[in-house]
């Protein structure tokens, strides 16, 4: 019986609606589980990324946890595929680069009036520190394939992986591929 | 304002282990411990460790675009957003009361929400920890596991979260991030095969939903001692409610109750949220507090959701949901259940009556007709409230005469719920964590708790705008010195 | 058909395949009245050719050049569905999207983009380029249209319909390299200062989501846009819809 396959998947600067589409393939999920185990994911209680053949990227990067998490995945997995809008371009979150960051959290945090006493910008150790900007996740390590959406249709999905799978350069054709 | 097992006094003297990330909920958050050498639990925080700015990059941009954009905060409960934003723009562009299709329209498409995401949250998320066992081994804890050790539930889970899917896609034109509820309407209804293409399911989702509440309660019979004590705590409770008092997702007015059920207030239109709700900040976590404004940052928190919601309501407008909410009403005895796994139950009440609801809507020929968008007068603020899966959502705007959103303020329901799951896990750190040898079994205890709450934890990310805020000064006697409120202009 | 010099029934090959073309006319277009699709933004079939975008580049007997500005002439070998020119226009596509702000999911023009339907014609699956992330204007002045300068190609469509059609040089280029950008000819530099007006000729031919009618945006539902129907490469008329219309539907 061969091996089967390893994924691993994250949500970086996200909001999980590519996992959500992937979950979309509905009962073809049970076809894919005979060909595919799941290492560190949203769906599993694997909390770090091991050794794995596939890692599937949602979400730009916005904070440095997001960056070290990222690092991880391009270490311990043979392909990187980003998928959906803000993998690929920062998609939503990368809309506040039109923005000063600190202007951000001043108004809201420290100069409007009337916040309970002692409001400050939130800055305990525990929250990782954002990035000046947003950015795609190919401007950090190197990514092997993309999967265009906001978030990609399931049959894109079904599509990439099973090409992926069957050792075929994955291509979207019309109705496939949308950036929306 | 802090509470117990909150901050520590001495953390530096303390170790600290940390859940990172939470599993099995949508988006991220991590939960610190802090323990003393003798494995006492000192300090146990749910922290939030993102943010979008949403409220901020929203400005400037034309109203039109802010139902489609907003949604895009959370890829689970998008349709919440989608009509919730929706909601307060139809005040904005004048239309006061939607066409009967539209209505339906947007009606369907929450309920099919409603039913999908509760569907992913029991049997996707959450079933493997209570099917399975909270310290299960870690490899099978997962849908997968599920898939292998009951297919049938596994199958059904599948196919529930699909129905829904579909009933999205038919009404907003994509399963996730669709477009089809606009400023005073929708821009597209059924066709008469969209419908009976839904409707030939529509009676087994129903039975399927009625299977998931037996499942549940016969989980919750087995085990007393776990399920009526896990992370159980007293708490406010928060919806919106009818005219009636009943259940209802898409629309009502405010009501809460205290822990005993007892009315704090009730029937109180939601455009007037600002003086009832208050937001504190801690510098631990970028989401914010939110408490009963006329209670105090101490006793004003609540909860939102489903556990709130079957509570709250006086009765469910769909009969076999209906009686199921009379079993859980009268499992409390009088009291409402405090108890964090109780949400679970409540949740799969209301799947059912999402899926009674959607079997009923689908007869109505309405779903089908032409008329789908109304306009008037042009107003410049508006407020769109609607119970999301998670719980009370609340979006408000304010629009230029140049059709520019000058103004966004958001509330989502996982706010609301940020007090009540640190308490929880609060409380099951207390009763299975303190004093024994950390293992990642138990650890899971604490991740089961927050679950339960179905938490939107990327939606609680929006944050960074203007929220409403009032503050008073009182002296030692409880007399008020002074009052400061702070509602949010496009210029202050 | 008897091919010979500037006869009416003159042929050129294009991709291998003869097609005829009537004097006057430019590679593109007796590439599009033959239905053969050459990729396009800046071209407008009622404007003189700009020759800017350069995606309709094409050899033409083994040299490149631009077939909206090329004239059509009997026996040329045109090549322009080739490997090396796709993969140049996916190039030109991939530094037109990072250089502006252009946020699909949530773009009213989604659907019905000549920008977005290129990119998935030719199979554009990533931007290549790091992300500009520039800071760009949204003018709502004028009563009934919405300038949003995010998206804006600098395909000098507008420029010349304002110019040509309606004699009112609403619109002008200023600036130079990559500081190059759309103005409005207003003292103020706002639309509602001119005598624009949504019925003009400019307020029609906006391939991209800059010029837009206000308060129309996502009536037209996901499957009827224009692009859903139909790649933007089996569509041969003239593919800018008039901005007046609801979005989507049909074509003018």
């Amino acid at each position: 019986m061969s091996k089967k396959i390893k994924v691993a998947t994250t949500s970086l600067a996200g909001c999980f609606g590519c996992h959500m589409s992937f979950l979309d393939i509905d009962e073809r999920l049970l076809e894919l589980l005979e060909l595919v185990e799941f290492d560190r994911s949203p769906l599993t209680d694997i909390k770090t990324c091991g050794p794995c053949d596939l890692g599937i990227i949602e979400g730009g990067v916005c904070n440095a946890e997001n960056v070290h998490v990222l690092r991880e995945f391009r270490k311990n997995c043979k392909i990187l595929v980003a998928i959906g809008a803000c993998a690929i371009n920062g998609g939503l979150p990368a809309q506040r680069n039109q923005f000063d960051l600190r202007d951000i959290l001043e108004e809201v945090y420290h100069t409007s009036v009337g916040l309970t006493q002692g409001s400050d910008i939130p800055n305990d150790p525990e929250l990782p520190l954002p990035l000046n900007k947003v950015h795609p996740i190919h401007e950090v390590v190197k990514i092997d394939y993309f999967l265009p959406g906001c978030p990609p249709p399931a049959d894109a999905i079904w599509k990439f992986l099973t090409d992926l799978i069957a050792g075929r350069t994955p291509k979207l054709g019309h109705g496939l591929l949308h950036y929306d | 304002m802090s509470f117990e097992l909150e901050t520590a006094k001495l953390s530096d003297k303390l170790r600290r282990v940390a859940i990172e990330p939470v599993s099995r909920v949508e988006g991220h958050g991590k939960v610190t411990i802090l323990l003393d050498d003798d494995d006492k639990v000192h300090q146990v925080r749910l922290h939030i460790v993102e943010f979008r700015g949403f409220e901020k990059f929203i400005q400037g941009r034309p109203y039109w675009e802010v139902p489609v954009m907003v949604q895009r905060l959370c890829g689970i409960c998008p349709v919440s957003h989608h009509l919730a934003a929706s909601k307060a723009l139809d005040i904005v562009v004048g239309a006061a009361q939607l066409t009967p299709t539209a209505e339906k329209v947007r009606r369907l498409m929450h309920y099919g929400q409603i039913l999908q995401s509760h569907a992913l949250h029991f049997f996707h998320l959450s079933s493997p920890d209570l099917l399975f066992g909270f310290e299960s081994e870690v490899g099978k804890r997962n849908i997968v596991g599920v898939v292998t050790a009951y297919p049938d539930i596994a199958k059904k889970g599948v196919l529930l979260r699909k129905f829904g899917q579909e009933i999205i896609r038919i009404t907003a034109g994509k399963r996730v991030h669709g477009t089809g509820s606009i400023p005073g309407g929708v821009n597209k209804s059924l066709t008469r095969e969209d419908r009976d293409f839904l409707l030939k399911d529509a009676y087994q989702m129903v039975s399927w939903s009625r299977e998931a509440v037996q499942l549940i309660k016969q989980l919750h019979r087995q085990n007393p001692a776990l399920y009526d004590v896990f992370g159980s705590f007293r708490a406010n409770m928060m919806s919106l409610v009818a005219p009636d008092g009943g259940l209802d997702f898409y629309h009502g007015a405010l009501r809460a109750r205290d822990a005993d059920g007892k009315i704090i207030f009730d029937q109180v239109d939601y455009q007037g949220y600002a003086e009832l709700l208050s937001e504190g900040v801690k510098p631990w976590s970028y989401m914010k507090f939110p408490f009963i404004t006329a209670l105090g940052e101490e006793d004003g928190w609540y909860k939102v959701g489903p556990l709130a919601r079957v509570q709250n309501c006086d009765h469910i407008p769909t009969p076999l949901a209906d009686a199921e909410r009379n079993e859980l009403v009268a499992y409390g005895k009088g009291t409402p259940l405090g108890a964090t796994l109780a949400y679970h139950w409540a949740r799969m009440i209301e799947m059912l009556f999402a899926a009674e609801t959607i079997k009923d809507l689908l007869h109505d020929d309405d779903l089908m007709g032409d008329d789908l968008v109304v306009s008037g007068e042009h107003q410049r603020e508006g407020i769109g409230v609607i119970e999301a899966p998670r719980g009370t959502l609340i979006h408000h705007y304010r629009v230029g005469d140049d059709d520019l959103v000058t103004m966004a303020n958001l509330i989502v329901s996982t706010t609301h719920n940020n007090q009540a799951m640190n308490v929880a896990i609060r409380e099951v750190a207390k009763r299975y964590l303190d004093g024994k040898k950390l293992t990642e079994g138990l650890l899971n205890h604490i991740e089961v708790a927050i679950r339960a709450f179905d938490p939107c934890l990327s939606c609680a990310t929006h944050a960074l705008g203007k929220m409403p805020l009032e503050v008073t000064l009182q002296d030692a006697d409880g007399n008020v010195l002074d009052r400061l409120a702070k509602i949010p202009h496009g210029d202050s | 058909m008897k091919p010979s010099d500037n006869s009416p029934s003159a042929t050129l090959s294009i991709d291998g395949e003869e097609i005829s073309f009537t004097k006057g006319q430019s590679i593109l277009q007796a590439a599009l009245a033959a239905g053969k699709y050459i990729p396009h933004l800046c071209y407008h079939p009622e404007f003189r050719p700009n020759g800017s975008c350069k995606l309709c580049t094409v050899t033409i007997n083994g040299r490149p050049g631009a077939s909206c500005t090329a004239q059509a002439e009997a026996g040329q070998t045109v090549e322009s569905d080739t490997p090396e020119i796709n993969d140049k226009r996916r190039t030109l596509l991939q530094m037109l999207l990072v250089e502006g702000n252009h946020f699909c999911p949530s773009c009213e023009k989604s659907g019905n983009c000549m920008l977005q339907a290129l990119a998935y014609a030719l199979g554009v699956m990533s931007p290549h380029f790091p992300q500009i992330f520039p800071v760009r204007l949204v003018d709502a002045s004028h009563p009934e249209i919405l300038l949003d300068f995010n998206r804006c190609i600098l395909c000098e469509i507008c420029v010349r319909a304002s110019d040509e059609v309606d004699h009112k040089n609403v619109f002008a280029f200023s600036g130079r390299g990559i500081t190059k950008h759309l103005i409005v000819n207003s003292e103020s530099g706002r639309l509602a200062d001119t005598d624009f007006l949504s019925t003009d000729k400019a307020a029609q031919v906006c391939p991209v989501g800059v010029i837009l009618r206000k308060r129309k945006g996502f009536t037209s539902p996901i499957g009827s846009r224009r692009f859903d129907v139909k790649p933007i490469n089996e569509q041969m008329e003239r593919i800018a819809e008039p901005v007046g219309k609801t979005s989507g539907g049909s074509s003018p």
